[in-house]
């Protein structure tokens, strides 16, 4: 057992630094740099813009700007925002921050509905409950995030002209003088305004899994395993929850290690477009201004967490399939 | 006695009295349309912006709508009345100009405190000005304290009275003169200690908001990264800034900005009567609110086509193409581009791209600098037959298999006309020049590419660089002066057209001669004359044409007071002052 766990984690070194590697370089590979956008300011001149680079040490050899950023990284420091004049930890965390506020509440919504979704389709299948779950879940999959936050904003809009009452707020993460709220109104305000992108992050999110969790139990239920525990003349409810869904998980197991990063890589669009102060809008600036360390800082984070996550799914597994050994 | 003691009393009182109020700065009435007496205080402004805030350091941000820039109210010793555009004293209660006019002394109105109580003085000038000139901090304000590379200097004559010393005769010293001033008190312990290294550590985003030291109208009560940044009246702010019957400011309590990365959500913050301000830039917004309007949904005013705004779309040809003397000497012709301005249908442009809230350009001085802009300039309008004519003369003549226009050597009339991707308008404009041009028989190839490579090319230097034409646009340009020190003067680095480092056609001497002679002009009037000539000259040659730009349409809630009357609401002078601004209910 140790001794596999050693190993996978020894896997783990050169995946780390080619991973990254190739992060820094495909980065740089992008023409111009953070600095470009400044050269078509008439007030600036040339002079400024290469001391700028100098300081910047945006002239150096890119293997220079990669070992020296290594060296950094080693000593757990991700480097310095251009833009922000900060480290990047500094102005990354409290991002990440809000957008878990979305998306824990939504992976935890997401498990909760979309298994039981899935089983429910799988065991009635073709029936007309099974039809319009799947019906709604073909749409669910066909509109994008930020679409259907643009349509539920303009209903909100909408029933708002009508009725004078704001159902749910239409953007933002927090109501305008939230500083003089007490703790339970900063926590229900937060709520409030985060019903929206929440729904609209379960709705694309439980279309492609509940669809996924009922093709697996229909393949699971087929299994010969199945009809003896069906012919030993166990319980359906045994049948269905302990021998077949038990098999039919795995492949989210598997998965579960993908969780991890998805945690701190934010929502998606839909906080760009919903205005919630997330870790979306932050890197998209970042990386349109070529914003290197930022950028970079922060697929490292993502890079060990999924690597963490990996090696956790893979000894989950070993629990929850007793055919994987460690050898 | 008693008599000549109440005397004595009532002397000193007025003396008193005099002091106080040679302290005070007092807000024109003209610069509002409300009365004091309509006035109520209190309250909060709620605006938005599109990118997040980078720092609370003064130092390390120049941008327009930064931190230090909104607390401060971005004033300094001279301020502009917007009903005039002329420069008056403002942190400065007056100033004289040497003879020489090298020099301009300041006297600093008195009684002026930080934030914190202490008194506002000529150190703390002179402490900003040490600290934006070194190097090392890497300030973006480095470069306006330099006169073709010679420095600018600040010095203390004493606590109240400031002397700035020019190189040579500057048509824009009170701009360079109007540089926002910061506490020295805070800021310069930490230089003498740390250098450059410990100011650039200073006033993060995480700072306390409590130890940000304010000179100007707002203090920082919060901030919540990528969300919300709340200001406070600065009440030392209002012990010297009063209006007219003697009120501190600003009116308001509180001044809120959100943060709204996407347009349209700020747009339905707007509607929902969420936000206050709003300057809508598309048609599609503006019949929004429009429609919003109309039908009693929001209180709301749009002052449609105020101005127009101080930016320029523009298309230049490239000059320094060694590699291909047929396009060079295309490109060099002042025909050839006369011939491309009369293809530009910049109605076309203005109904298609700004849904028909827009105004054409003909020379570089933005339209909405009106006191600057030479109206007697030629225009070369759109003309497709004068364009034909014009071709003809240079040589193309006959047509090819496919239509385009070739001359006697059998040599194609084609280019290659580039613009950023992702920028919808500039890739309108240069799909309605393609379609133009093809009508005649030129054949331009379009390409949208991406941003940086774009401005790799047209700054490229040499007798050979890599592009044909590129449709762009820059912002910037100052009242005093308006035209780029980087892009007049041939070997300015935003000298688009030609980067060989030598003027190349006599009339660009001339331009680069009649820069510096208006830069150095300080009558406003012989000023605006050489502007005039430049225009003129600008407009023979060509070296840039200029297309057309959008206009300002500002509108706001009608829960706010205070705006700009009609005659200065523009994109220079934004729709209110907020100063004078106060909530109605």
């Amino acid at each position: 057992m140790t001794a596999y766990i050693l190993r996978r984690i020894l896997y783990l070194v050169p995946t780390f630094f080619g991973a990254t590697f190739l992060a820094f370089l495909i980065i740089q590979m992008a023409p111009g740099d953070y600095l470009t956008q400044l050269e078509l300011d008439p007030k600036v001149t040339p002079e400024t813009i290469a001391r700028l680079r100098n300081q910047f040490g945006l002239d150096r050899p890119f293997h220079e700007q990669y070992l020296l950023w290594m060296h950094n990284l080693l000593h757990l420091n991700l480097g310095y925002s251009f833009a922000y004049q900060a480290p990047v930890l500094e102005i990354v965390w409290p991002r990440v921050l809000n957008s878990m506020v979305l998306v824990v509440p939504s992976t935890i919504l997401l498990f909760l509905i979309a298994v039981p979704v899935g089983v429910y389709g799988a065991l009635r299948q073709y029936s007309l409950g099974d039809r319009v779950v799947s019906f709604l879940a073909y749409l669910g999959l066909a509109i994008p995030n930020f679409f259907l936050a643009l349509i539920l904003m303009y209903l909100v809009l909408q029933v708002y002209f009508r009725t004078g009452v704001m159902v749910f707020p239409v953007s933002g993460m927090t109501s305008s003088g939230f500083e003089q709220f007490s703790f339970w109104q900063k926590v229900v305000d937060v709520a409030w305004h985060a019903v929206l992108p929440i729904l609209v992050l379960t709705t694309s999110d439980i279309a492609g899994f509940s669809r996924v969790m009922r093709g697996q139990m229909l393949e699971v239920l087929t299994q010969d395993y199945i009809r003896t525990a069906r012919a030993k003349g166990l319980a359906e409810r045994v049948v269905v929850y302990k021998h077949a869904l038990r098999n039919a998980v795995i492949p989210f197991v598997a998965n579960i290690g993908g969780i991890l990063p998805t945690l701190i890589s934010g929502a998606g669009l839909v906080e760009v477009v919903m205005a919630w102060p997330g870790i979306t809008p932050l890197l998209l600036d970042a990386i349109s201004q070529q914003d290197l360390y930022v950028v970079a800082g922060f697929l490292t984070m993502g890079l060990v967490l999924l690597m963490i996550g990996n090696l956790l799914s893979d000894l989950l597994l070993a629990w929850v399939d007793p055919r994987i050994r460690y050898e | 006695m008693p008599i000549g003691r109440a005397v004595w009393l009532l002397a000193g009182f007025l003396a008193v009295a005099g002091v106080a109020s040679a302290q005070t700065f007092v807000w024109p009435q003209k610069w509002t349309v409300a009365k004091p007496s309509e006035v109520k205080r209190g309250g909060t402004l709620r605006n938005y912006t599109l990118s997040d805030f980078r720092t609370f350091n003064p130092f390390l941000t120049a941008e327009a709508g930064s931190v230090p820039e909104i607390i401060s109210g971005d004033y300094g010793l001279v301020r502009r009345d917007p009903t005039t555009g002329d420069w008056i004293p403002y942190m400065a209660e007056s100033f004289t100009v040497s003879p020489n006019k090298l020099d301009i002394t300041f006297k600093i109105r008195r009684g002026m405190k930080w934030s914190d109580g202490r008194p506002i003085t000529a150190d703390d000038w002179v402490m900003t000005w040490r600290i934006h000139t070194d190097k090392a901090v890497g300030s973006n304000s480095y470069d306006s304290f330099f006169l073709d590379g010679k420095p600018i200097v600040v010095r203390k004559l004493d606590d109240y009275t400031l002397r700035i010393s020019y190189p040579k005769t500057d048509a824009e010293a009170f701009a360079v003169a109007s540089f926002t001033p910061w506490p020295a008190h805070i800021f310069g312990p930490v230089y003498q200690r740390e250098g450059a290294e410990g100011i650039k550590k200073m006033w993060t985003l995480n700072e306390r908001p409590g130890n940000i030291v304010s000179g100007g109208p707002w203090l920082i009560e919060s901030y919540r990264p990528g969300e919300r940044l709340v200001l406070k009246r600065n009440p030392a702010f209002g012990e010297w800034n009063k209006d007219e019957a003697g009120n501190p400011l600003p009116y308001l309590d509180r001044y809120e900005i959100r943060i709204v990365k996407d347009v349209n959500a700020a747009l339905a913050e707007f509607l929902a009567g969420n936000i206050d301000v709003f300057a809508p830039s598309t048609v599609d917004h503006i019949s929004q609110i429009r429609q919003a309007i109309q039908q009693g949904r929001l209180d709301a005013t749009l002052k449609l086509n105020a101005s127009p705004v101080a930016s320029n779309q523009f298309m230049v040809f490239n000059w320094n193409k060694a590699s291909d003397p047929f396009k060079q000497s295309l490109f060099r012709s002042d025909k050839f581009r006369k011939a491309m301005s009369h293809l530009v249908n910049r109605q076309a442009v203005i109904d298609i791209v700004y849904g028909g809230l827009g105004t054409p350009m003909y020379t570089s001085v933005y339209p909405v600098f009106t006191q600057w802009l030479n109206p007697k300039v030629p225009k070369y309008e759109y003309n497709p037959q004068q364009a034909a004519k014009l071709l003809a003369e240079l040589g193309f003549t006959r047509k090819d298999r496919e239509g385009y226009l070739v001359d006697a050597r059998g040599r194609r009339l084609e280019f290659n006309l580039a613009t950023n991707a992702g920028n919808n308008q500039r890739e309108q404009i240069a799909k309605l020049f393609v379609d133009e041009a093809k009508k005649v028989g030129v054949k331009v190839n379009f390409q949208a590419i991406d941003f940086n490579t774009l401005v790799g090319q047209l700054l490229s230097s040499g007798p050979d660089r890599p592009f044909d034409a590129i449709i762009i646009g820059l912002t910037g340009g100052g009242l005093d002066w308006p035209f780029g020190s980087n892009v007049v003067p041939c070997k300015g680095n935003l000298h688009m057209w030609n980067k060989s480092g030598q003027c190349l056609d006599p009339r660009e001497t001339q331009l680069d001669a009649l820069y510096s002679r208006g830069r150095t002009e300080l009558d406003f009037k012989k000023r605006v004359e050489i502007g005039y000539r430049m225009q003129e000259i600008e407009a023979q040659l060509l070296p840039i044409i200029y297309i057309a730009g959008p206009n300002y349409h500002p509108a706001w809630n009608n829960r706010l007071g205070g705006e700009h009357p009609d005659a200065i609401i523009s994109s220079i002078w934004g729709a209110r002052e907020l100063e004078l601004t106060f909530i109605k209910k």
